[in-house]
C-alpha cells in the first residue's frame, strides 16, 4: 500500500540548460541549471541539505566535482543512476530525503551528453552474440508491431504523435529540437526509416543538456514563495519488474509495460487522485508507441483506446488531457541524466502557470513518468497549491 | 578438414547434438512453480525456489518482430540486405527469447512458426568458427 510521504514536499526552484547536440561541457551545463535553480528558489547552495547527481556518462566524480563549484558546505552529495529514469531517481531521492527528516532542502541536479556513452548491449569484452542486437530502436519497434497486429495501429498514428511532440517542442526555447514549421504526419512518415515502423523523426533526440529541482519542507515552501503558487510532491513511486506472461530477461530495454501500470496505481494511491483528475503527463516517450501505450496505462483511457485519442486530438496542447508539452523525449531531447528532471521543470512551470506559449489552462494536477533500462519505472505528481 | 564450431556463449545456448537438427536454448525449470526461463536461473524469480536445468524446445512463434536498417550488429556484416530483423519468439515451454531472425520481412508474420538456428559471426583465437543463434521461419 502506498502510504502518504511523511512529510510534505515542495517543489521550491528548478532549473534547466537548454538540451541540445552540440557537445557542450556537461559540467557547464550543469552549473547553469543548478545556478538557475537556486535562483528560482531564491536561496543560496548553504541552504541545501543534500544533493543527488544523476548522470550515466562522466566519470565517478564527476557530481561531486560540480559540486565544488556551488560551494563546498560539506553536505552529502551522492550519485544516482538508473539508466534513462536517472534524474527521476535523483529527484525522487531528494523528496525522499525531505519527506523522510534528513534534510529540509534537498536538491537533485541531472547531466549527460548521451552522444558521448556507449550504448545498451555494450558486451565488456565478451564476445559478440545474438544477445548483443537489440538495440531500443528495435525493442520498441517490436512493440509497435505487436500494437499493429492486436489494435491495428497505424504507422499514421505513431507518427501523429511523434508530429505533436515536434510541434510542442517549437514553442518550447529549450527544447533540442525546434522545427521552424509545423510538422506533418507526412513528414515525420517520410523520414529515414530506422526500424520498422519506426522512422527517424519518431526516436527521441539524443544530446545533451542538463536540469535540476530543489525540493523542501512546506515551512521552507512557504518561506520562500512571495505569493507565488506552490507545487506539492503529493506521490513519489518506483518500482522495478514482477513477473508477466512472456517474460524477456535477456534483452529487454525496459521492463515489462505492466510495471508503468503498476507503478502509476501506487502513485494514484499516494496523491489520493485518479487518471482523471490529471491536467497534462510527461512520459517516457523514446518512440511513440510508448506514449500510445502509456495513455492506457497509466489509465488516461481504456486498453486498446489510445489510437481513438490520438484520432481525436485529446493529448495535444488544448486538448483534453495534454502529453509531453515541451516536446518530451521526441523533441525537447533525452540526454539521459538529466531527462526526468527536464519533465519536472516542465511540470513546475506548467502548474506555477508560468509556462508561456505551451501552456496548459488551469493546470493544477501533472504526472511524471520514466522507464529506464534494467526494468526501473518512476512515476511523480506534482500539485499546485496557492502559496 | 573443418573448422570446429564454438558457441559464443556456451552458458544461452549449445550446437545440435547426435540426430537433433537444431540447436538449442539452455534454460531453467522450477518445479515448484512450474516456471520456465531463459537464460538460465539461481532460482525461481517468482518463488525464490530451486531449479534445475533444461534444454529448451527448439522451435516456437513468433510474437513481434521488426526489421533495423543498419548494417551492423556490432562488428558482425549480414551483407548487402541493408539491416536486420530481430524478433520476439514465444517457445512453448512459455519462455519468450529476443533474437535475430533469418530471412526477409516477406518471411515473418506474427504467429507463424519459428526454428533456432546458428550463424557465423567470426573466428576465435584458436582459429574456431565462432557461432551465435537466431530464428528462421520454419516451411
Amino acid at each position: 500500500m502506498a502510504t502518504k510521504l511523511a512529510r510534505d514536499v515542495y517543489v521550491i526552484g528548478v532549473g534547466m540548460h537548454r538540451f541540445n547536440n552540440e557537445r557542450l561541457a556537461s559540467a557547464a551545463m550543469a552549473d547553469v541549471a543548478g545556478m538557475q535553480a537556486l535562483d528560482d528558489a531564491g536561496i543560496g547552495f548553504p541552504e541545501v541539505g543534500a544533493l543527488y547527481n544523476g548522470y550515466l556518462g562522466g566519470g565517478l566524480t564527476s557530481g561531486v566535482g560540480i559540486a565544488k563549484e556551488f560551494g563546498l558546505t560539506g553536505i552529502p552529495v551522492t550519485h544516482v543512476e538508473n539508466a534513462s529514469a536517472t534524474g527521476s531517481c535523483a529527484f525522487g531521492e531528494a523528496v525522499h530525503a525531505v519527506a523522510g527528516g534528513r534534510v529540509d532542502v534537498a536538491m537533485a541536479l541531472g547531466f549527460d551528453d548521451m552522444n558521448r556513452m556507449g550504448g545498451l548491449g555494450r558486451s565488456g569484452g565478451r564476445r559478440m552474440g545474438a544477445e548483443d542486437v537489440m538495440l531500443p530502436a528495435a525493442f520498441f519497434a517490436m512493440w509497435a508491431t505487436r500494437r499493429m497486429h492486436d489494435v491495428g495501429t497505424t504507422a499514421e498514428t505513431f507518427a501523429a504523435i511523434a508530429a505533436k511532440n515536434w510541434n510542442h517542442a517549437r514553442a518550447n526555447p529549450l527544447a533540442q529540437r525546434r522545427a521552424d514549421h509545423e510538422v506533418t504526419i507526412d513528414e515525420v512518415l517520410g523520414s529515414t526509416m530506422i526500424s520498422y515502423p519506426h522512422t527517424s523523426m519518431m526516436a527521441c533526440a539524443a544530446g545533451g543538456g542538463a536540469a535540476a529541482a530543489i525540493v523542501a519542507t512546506r515551512e521552507v515552501a512557504e518561506r520562500l514563495s512571495s505569493g507565488r503558487p506552490l507545487v506539492r510532491v503529493t506521490a513519489s513511486q518506483q518500482r522495478s519488474e514482477t513477473y508477466t506472461d512472456g517474460h524477456v530477461f535477456l534483452g529487454a530495454v525496459i521492463g515489462p509495460a505492466q510495471m508503468t501500470r503498476d507503478t502509476a496505481g501506487d502513485a494514484y494511491e499516494q496523491a489520493g487522485v485518479g487518471p482523471d483528475d490529471l491536467d497534462l503527463v510527461q512520459v517516457h516517450d523514446a518512440f511513440p508507441v510508448e506514449e500510445l501505450v502509456y495513455y492506457e496505462l497509466l489509465g488516461i483511457c481504456g486498453d486498446g483506446e489510445g489510437d481513438r485519442l490520438v484520432a481525436e486530438g485529446a493529448t495535444r496542447l488544448g486538448g483534453r488531457i495534454p502529453f509531453s508539452t515541451d516536446g518530451g523525449l521526441t523533441a525537447r531531447g533525452h540526454p539521459g541524466g538529466p531527462t526526468g528532471l527536464a519533465q519536472i521543470h516542465e511540470t513546475t512551470l506548467q502548474l506555477r502557470h508560468e509556462a508561456g506559449a505551451r501552456q496548459v489552462q488551469r493546470a493544477r494536477t501533472g504526472l511524471c513518468h520514466m522507464a529506464g533500462a534494467g526494468s526501473v519505472c518512476v512515476v511523480h505528481i506534482l500539485q499546485r497549491t496557492e502559496g | 578438414m573443418a573448422a570446429i564450431q564454438v558457441p559464443t556463449d556456451p552458458r544461452l545456448f549449445r550446437l545440435a547434438e547426435g540426430d537433433e537438427t537444431r540447436p538449442r536454448l539452455l534454460g531453467s525449470h522450477a518445479p515448484e512453480s512450474d516456471l520456465y526461463f531463459w537464460p538460465r536461473r539461481l532460482r525461481c524469480p517468482v518463488t525464490r525456489t530451486p531449479v534445475t536445468d533444461v534444454d529448451l524446445s527448439p522451435e516456437g512463434v513468433l510474437y513481434a518482430w521488426t526489421f533495423l536498417y543498419v548494417p551492423r550488429m556490432g562488428s558482425i556484416s549480414f551483407g548487402d540486405t541493408g539491416g536486420y530483423g530481430v524478433g520476439q519468439i514465444d517457445l512453448p515451454e512459455g519462455v519468450r527469447i529476443q533474437a535475430p531472425l533469418l530471412g526477409t520481412t516477406d518471411d515473418w508474420q506474427i504467429g507463424s512458426p519459428m526454428g533456432l538456428t546458428t550463424f557465423p559471426v567470426g573466428r576465435d583465437d584458436d582459429g574456431n568458427d565462432l557461432v551465435t543463434f537466431r530464428f528462421e521461419a520454419v516451411r
